[in-house]
């Protein structure tokens, strides 16, 4: 099997209030994946992805990246492994707001220490807004402002790309170009992960995962078939002695 | 707002500074304004006598300082305080002839004399010392010329009062007569010294004297024509006596009582007298003053301190999710810290370019208004102003860039 891009084994993550955001989770995610994370607040999907990113560390539990262990490494070494290996996608965009368009672009070059401003113009063109290179995000709309933010957020060719809610301030069309911008980036070879509450775009992805009170309670596969068909593998979870597992037996097949 | 707390900080310790350098200075010179630091006279010149408790008047028997003994000044422990000093010799002369005839006091006097020493204190001192009333009285408004020439026995500097009542101009020429025998007035100088005439001279002297320059004091010289002092000696036949000395001392916390000791102790039959009394006033006042601008000081930084306190605090709140989000594309610590205290720096440079010039108007408000006097710009204050601000603007800023760097990239996910 090919070493996963990322997986976490038993992952917890308790905050300091006591609150048991993750309980256990293990998964693993490929490298050319589209993985679409589903479920209710407080579901822990955000702290999931925020453990996947390398923003946060869990309480216990093993997180590795092409393999090697993250866990334990420390704060800026986690920083390091974050701009080395992912790229961020907001709901809130969360660009700089005295920053042009292409300054904030290179501001991920800046801190990955590899600053190029042809390259920075070039990953805006890539997202069309190569006529926007000298705005500042309030001259921008909301679908262009997350255009740079994508722009942003591969400009240091991360292997993996993780958009939470990227679609949630947009409207249908904005939408929908951003999608196919970034269903394009996975076609180029990236990894995807997503988190949001729209089922319609869970359906861009091929691996669908439900979280529930800290634990993944779904996990589902999509393949095309040969004859245009498409599969739905459905991994359910469940308890076995105590201990989340992932029963390959109880996969089911169903028509899409 | 930061750049304005700095800026009231910088512009205190500027004033401070400035004002404190610049009136050291000036408070020396503040000092001979007021007359000279030290007088020497001859010793007990006047004997009172009468009956016990019966006042009859007083013998004057008249006594001089020998010119040829004031070098010994210059040989005293604090002889290197001894800015300048200049001998008077006193005598009241008649102006004009016939019916315009008028009395004026005449006073021989250095302008700028270059005197040898011939046994210096110690064997660096030089041999020769230049002084004069060019020196001890420089606030002197000249209308004209200053005398330069020590060997020039036909100008005179007349006080604006005798120009005025002779009715005298620059490059004007008069006669003055001295005759002994016939005038025995008794002439008050500036510093009560009694001169009394000497007797016994029948001849007339007269000499005609060039109005070099005007002189303009607000005092005594005023009322005084000042020639070279050997025109003087020559005119009442004294040579080499003189009457009185001014001596002014070059400190702002002179020992003039031990210098007055000190020349009283080198000269014999001279009595030194301190004009203590005003330095007292004028450096407690310097004292107070600076106590006072020293806590001003101190609040205003305690003041800028916590204005760049809060306006970091909220920059850092207002930046929040900025600063998670640079964290999150890669930040480390170490940047996020350099650039909040580059701006912080960058604050207080500019606030303490600001303070520099804002100090440096109060500074001459100040001077103005409390010592009467301008205060020359010193740039080496600026060279303390500005670390001074941008130190200022560091410090406060260390708790607000360590809630800085404390912000968890995770809050961009967050979704708030």
């Amino acid at each position: 099997m090919d070493e996963a891009l990322i997986s976490l084994e038993k992952v917890t993550k308790v905050y300091g209030g006591g609150t048991r955001a993750l309980n256990e989770v293990t998964l693993s995610f490929e490298k050319d994946e589209w993985t679409t994370i589903m479920g209710p607040s407080g579901s822990g999907k955000t702290t999931l992805l925020n453990i996947i990113a390398c923003l946060d560390l869990p309480t216990s539990g093993i997180v590795r990246i092409d393999g090697k262990e993250v866990t334990g490494v420390g704060q800026a070494a986690l920083t390091r492994l974050r701009r080395e290996n992912v790229g961020l996608i907001f709901q809130q965009y969360h660009l700089v707001p005295y920053l042009t368009a292409l300054e904030n672009v290179m501001l991920a070059q800046y801190y990955h220490g590899s600053l190029d401003e042809t390259k920075a113009a070039d990953a805006l063109k890539n997202v069309g807004l190569e006529h926007r290179l000298d705005h500042p995000p309030a001259h921008l709309s909301g679908g262009e402002q997350q255009r740079v933010c994508i722009a942003r957020a591969l400009v240091n060719e991360p292997a993996i790309l993780l958009a939470d809610e990227p679609t949630g301030n947009l409207d249908q069309t904005n939408g929908n170009l951003v999608l196919q911008l970034i269903r394009r980036l996975h076609e180029e070879g990236r990894a995807i992960v997503l988190v949001t509450h729209n089922p319609d775009i869970a359906g861009f992805g091929a691996r669908t995962i439900r979280m529930v009170d800290g634990s993944v309670e779904q996990d589902s596969k999509i393949r095309s078939g040969v004859d245009g068909s498409v599969e739905r593998f459905t991994n359910p979870i469940r308890l076995v002695d105590g201990r989340v597992e992932q029963d390959s037996k109880i996969r089911r097949r169903q028509k899409w | 707002m930061g750049v304005a707390s700095v800026l009231i900080g910088a512009a205190v310790v500027t004033a401070l500074l400035t004002v404190s350098l610049g009136v050291g200075d000036q408070v020396g010179q503040e000092f001979t304004k007021y007359g000279a630091d030290l007088m020497l006279q001859p010793q007990s010149n006047t004997i009172q006598i009468g009956l016990p408790g019966v006042s009859i008047g007083s013998v004057t028997e008249q006594r001089y300082i020998n010119e040829s003994d004031l070098w010994m000044i210059r040989t005293i422990e604090h002889r290197a305080n001894v800015l300048g000093f200049a001998p008077f010799l006193y005598q009241v002369v008649t102006v004009g002839d016939g019916p315009n005839a008028q009395q004026a006091v005449l006073a021989g006097t250095y302008f700028n004399k270059t005197i040898q020493i011939p046994q210096p204190a110690s064997s660096q001192d030089p041999s020769e010392f230049s002084t004069g009333i060019a020196d001890i009285s420089s606030w002197w408004k000249v209308t004209g010329n200053w005398i330069t020439n020590q060997n020039d026995t036909t100008s005179a500097m007349v006080g604006s009062n005798v120009a005025q009542k002779l009715n005298l101009t620059v490059g004007d020429s008069f006669k003055v007569s001295y005759a002994g025998t016939q005038n025995s007035t008794t002439a008050t100088m500036q510093n009560g010294t009694t001169a009394t005439m000497q007797n016994g001279t029948t001849a007339t002297n007269v000499k005609e004297l060039k109005v070099a320059g005007i002189v303009e004091s607000g005092g005594a010289e005023d009322n005084q024509i000042f020639v070279n002092l050997p025109v003087a000696q020559d005119l009442s036949s004294r040579p080499g006596k003189v009457d009185t000395v001014q001596v002014s001392a070059l400190c702002v916390r002179c020992p003039v009582a031990d210098m007055a000791s000190e020349i009283q102790g080198k000269i014999p039959g001279v009595q030194g007298t301190t004009i203590t009394q005003l330095t007292n006033a004028e450096m407690s006042t310097l004292d107070k003053y600076q106590s006072m601008m020293a806590l001003v000081t101190a609040v205003a930084l305690l003041a800028s301190t916590m204005g760049i306190f809060t306006t970091m605090t909220a920059n850092v709140t207002e930046r929040w999710r900025e600063i998670g989000l640079m964290k999150s594309i890669g930040a480390e610590n170490r940047s996020i810290a350099s650039l909040f205290l580059a701006e912080a720096a960058l604050t207080g440079l500019i606030g303490g370019i600001g303070g520099f010039g804002v100090g440096i108007v109060l500074a001459q408000f100040i001077g103005l208004r409390v010592f009467s006097t301008t205060i020359p710009l010193r740039w080496e204050v600026l060279a303390v102003a500005i670390p001074i601000a941008i130190g200022v603007s560091l410090l406060a800023s260390a708790l607000p860039v360590r809630r800085a760097t404390a912000v968890e990239p995770a809050i961009v996910l967050r979704g708030e």
